[in-house]
């Protein structure tokens, strides 16, 4: 079994609203994969086909080999993209009526919840109610229990949403242990940035669509050369240059096109004495950019 | 199953520990108690009534005092032949002279020895003079306490004469300042006089002591009334006498048998249940919703979903919360046991009647626990659903008005119900699903044919297997919406709606 996950033509309809529209998708396991696009774009709800959790009214989902999801859910971990926690059960025992739920035994669930908790910093807190807990460490809590029965496969739906800094260092750490212990990790975000520091491969979906698939390094190479500056001064200036094509511009940092045939030097030599340029380098394009030209311009961020 | 399984154990762990479940575990028995208790416990705080009587007649009210004297012997004469009848001996507050009697009275002539005693007159039934005078002093010195160690039927258990002689304008002065209860001012000439005499009292509400006195007046008028229109008083006596009819029904036997107070307590026994079951059926389902909304607020569903499937997360809050209502009515039926054996005698007073039936009989236990189970599991899938589209506790209050309307129906039916268990209402409604579970109960007493048992048995049981479907298919879907709930409209389309494409299941797995 080479693929993790298989989608085959899967659409989904809410009444008029067509929320997946003729998905196909293949995941390859031992990966980091980011399901990308802006909010409504889709990807809870392919997410939640993917688990089981509703039907798609069209194609087929094939999970770790099997058609139905369903029978070896015990196999997979799921983190929702809104969370929530049993207030008022004890932190050792919601991680472990988690693997309880996920088919471990009793004794063997209450071993391992106990060991997670103190391997990730809980160890003071397993005989809390889960309502004493911080944000923070009620996101911990919340992930132990999608890790706890060993899944071969992980989705996390916006695990970086709603937290700090330090937690979303945390998080990614969790992320890339994860696929060092040889699981697949699927997690989707509408944070491009994010995607792009983790990801092994990315699924661009808006309004339904897929717009893109594949490994970031290939779809990065794919899109030419962009210039990356940071600058300081009045971004209007370098908008206004007759070479540029496209600019994202986000005040501090902008990436550029030029049009074709245009050279970088002449770019930098008409800009400098009007504006400070801090760094000027020629790379792959961001994800961003990838996303705002395959859809057209009609980025809805 | 194993899954429905692990979530209803956590369901019934996690209440255990709420104070929902000790309130409902201990609201029943402090109910029960204080309301088998507390009237007893207000009878016996009761003063006894302080009443006077100012007589212009001259011997009204001493041929009354005479009535009343021969009523107190004759309950005690009652009250001991009974000790007697049983070779037992009399308790100490009975007259320390009385046992002389026990072999001379027996149940023929009480009454003669009654009169007797009450008049004084030890030489007509052979009496030792001194027995007589001791019994009179001893009614005379009785207190309220040791009058009701007899029987609360006692004149002194009840009432107090003062005899202390003073105007009409010194009695209502006592009346307003509350010394006195009441006084009764009997006319000069009762015989003949409009009104014989009238009860002055400002308290309105217990007039016990008005129909007591006014009874033994009424019976010595109409006594008289006959003397002086030459009436035998045989004939008085059958003219006065109001008409006896006494109630029979008919045993299993075919025999005709006396209608006593348990066949009375029989017939209203499953209003009681109804009542019972009205209120936990309505009250455990209520915490599955709440339970449910808060559940879905806590947005801790999805992540239980990706466990277990909609159905298994539904069956099991269901069968949890009906395994948390049964452990608290299982405890108030054994409560309901201890209490009935115990309380009457802890409080040292026999219960009117024997209620250990209600609890034997399993027409009334067995139905309890079958159709608090038939009912909890209609309205339990019923609300659960209900509860799945709903984000706040708020927004399902309005849901649960409609559901709390339906429930009253068989709260008003419940005396009509009762009253004519086979009756064509009863018989009607027993076949309307939301209702089958109360006024089956309710015509416990009855009790329905064992055709009509089995027919609502079999409905009740395609109502709820039609409820669960319904539920499950709105909770699929309820339970992962969030925003606004969806209208009725809606609802009702997701359940005709397929539920998608749904996977193949076991055969394609390889």
């Amino acid at each position: 079994m080479e693929n993790a996950l298989e989608l085959a033509g899967v659409s989904k309809v809410y009444g008029q609203f067509i929320a997946v529209d003729q998905l196909s998708l293949k995941i390859p396991m031992g990966t980091i994969y980011g399901f990308l696009g802006p909010n409504g774009a889709g990807k809870t709800t392919t997410i939640r086909m993917i688990m089981s959790i509703i039907y798609p009214d069209q194609g087929s989902i094939c999970v770790l080999g099997y058609p139905n999801s369903e029978v070896i859910k015990d196999r997979l971990g799921y983190l929702p993209e809104e969370k929530g926690l049993y207030k008022k059960m004890k932190t050792l025992d919601m991680v472990a009526y988690f693997g309880t739920l996920k088919g471990l035994g009793f004794r063997e669930s209450r071993q391992r919840a106990r060991n997670l908790l103190i391997k990730y910093g809980l160890g003071d807190w397993l005989n809390r109610k889960c309502e004493t807990l911080s944000k923070g460490m009620g996101q911990k809590v919340q992930i132990l229990s999608t890790l706890i029965h060993d899944p071969e496969l992980v989705i996390l739906d916006e695990p970086f949403s709603g937290l700090d800094p330090v937690n979303v260092e945390v998080m990614r750490d969790l992320i890339l242990q994860m696929k060092r212990d040889g699981r697949t990790v699927i997690f989707s975000t509408h944070v491009m940035e994010q995607a792009e520091k983790i990801c092994d491969s990315i699924f661009l979906i808006h309004r339904g669509q897929k717009i893109i698939d594949g490994p970031l390094h290939e779809i990065k190479a794919s899109g030419g050369h962009g210039l990356q500056i940071d600058y300081e001064g009045d971004g209007q200036i370098i908008r206004s240059h007759p070479d540029i094509e496209r600019m994202n511009d986000s005040g501090k940092h902008a990436e550029i096109f030029l049009k074709a045939g245009r050279n970088p030097q002449t770019l930098l030599a008409s800009l400098i004495g009007k504006i400070t340029i801090r760094r000027f380098d020629l790379s792959e394009p961001s994800l961003h950019e990838i996303f705002v030209r395959a859809v057209g311009g009609t980025s809805d961020e | 199953m194993n899954k429905t399984f692990l979530v209803a154990f956590r369901e019934y762990y996690e209440n255990l520990s709420t104070k929902t479940f000790w309130l409902g575990i201990f609201v029943f028995p402090i109910i029960l108690v204080a309301s088998l208790v507390v009237p007893t416990l207000l009878e016996k705080s009761k003063q006894a009534r302080v009443f006077t009587v100012v007589d212009h007649s001259g011997w009204l009210h001493k041929a009354i005092a005479q009535k009343i004297k021969e009523r107190d012997i004759s309950i005690v004469l009652n009250g001991a032949l009974e000790y007697w009848l049983s070779d037992e001996n009399l308790p100490a507050h009975y007259p320390e002279h009385l046992d002389k009697l026990r072999s001379l009275v027996n149940a023929d002539n009480l009454n003669q020895y009654t009169v007797a005693l009450a008049a004084g007159q030890s030489d007509s039934i052979q009496l030792p003079a001194k027995l007589t005078e001791s019994i009179n002093s001893w009614r005379e010195s009785l207190t309220q306490a040791q009058a009701r160690q007899i029987s609360a039927n006692l004149s002194a258990a009840r009432f107090h004469m003062s005899s202390v002689l003073a105007t009409v304008t010194e009695l209502n002065d006592a009346l307003i300042n509350e010394d006195l209860f009441a006084y009764f001012e009997i006319s000069d000439d009762p015989l003949n006089d409009e009104t014989a005499l009238i009860y002055v009292s400002n308290n309105f509400t217990d007039e016990s002591l008005k129909y007591w006195y006014v009874s033994f007046a009424e019976e010595i008028i109409k006594r008289k009334h006959a003397d002086l229109f030459d009436i035998d008083d045989d004939v008085a006596l059958k003219l006065t006498e109001s008409l006896h009819v006494p109630s029979r029904k008919i045993t299993n036997e075919g025999k005709q048998a006396q209608v006593d107070t348990a066949d009375h307590v029989h017939q209203w026994v499953p209003v009681a249940f109804v009542y019972l079951l009205w209120l936990s059926v309505f009250s455990i389902s209520q915490m599955l919703l709440t339970n449910t909304v808060e559940e879905k607020s806590n947005r801790i569903i999805e992540v239980l979903l990706s466990s277990v499937s909609p159905l298994q997360l539904m069956s099991g809050k269901i069968f949890g919360i009906a395994a948390t209502g049964f452990t608290i009515i299982l405890s108030w039926i054994v409560f309901f046991f201890i209490a009935i054996k115990i309380l009457p005698l802890a409080l040292g007073m026999p219960l009117s009647f024997d209620l250990t039936f209600v609890v034997s009989d399993l027409r009334y236990i067995g139905s309890f626990i079958a159709y608090f189970m038939f009912g909890y599991f209609f309205y339990a899938a019923l609300l659960v659903g209900m509860g799945s589209v709903c984000n706040s506790l708020k927004e399902a209050q309005n849901l649960m008005t409609p559901v709390i309307l339906i429930l009253l129906v068989p709260m008003f039916a419940m005396v009509p119900v009762g009253q004519d268990p086979n009756g064509v209402l009863a018989k009607v409604m027993s076949y309307i699903p939301p209702f089958t579970p109360f006024v089956m109960m309710n015509r416990a007493a009855g009790p329905p044919s064992l055709f009509e048992y089995i027919t609502t048995t079999l409905l009740m049981l395609v109502s709820i297997a039609f409820v669960f479907w319904g539920s499950a298919k709105v909770f699929r879907i309820g339970i992962l919406l969030t925003g606004k709930p969806p209208k009725l409209r809606e609802i009702l389309r997701w359940l005709r709606a397929p539920v998608g494409t749904a996977p193949k299941k076991t055969t394609e797995l390889e």
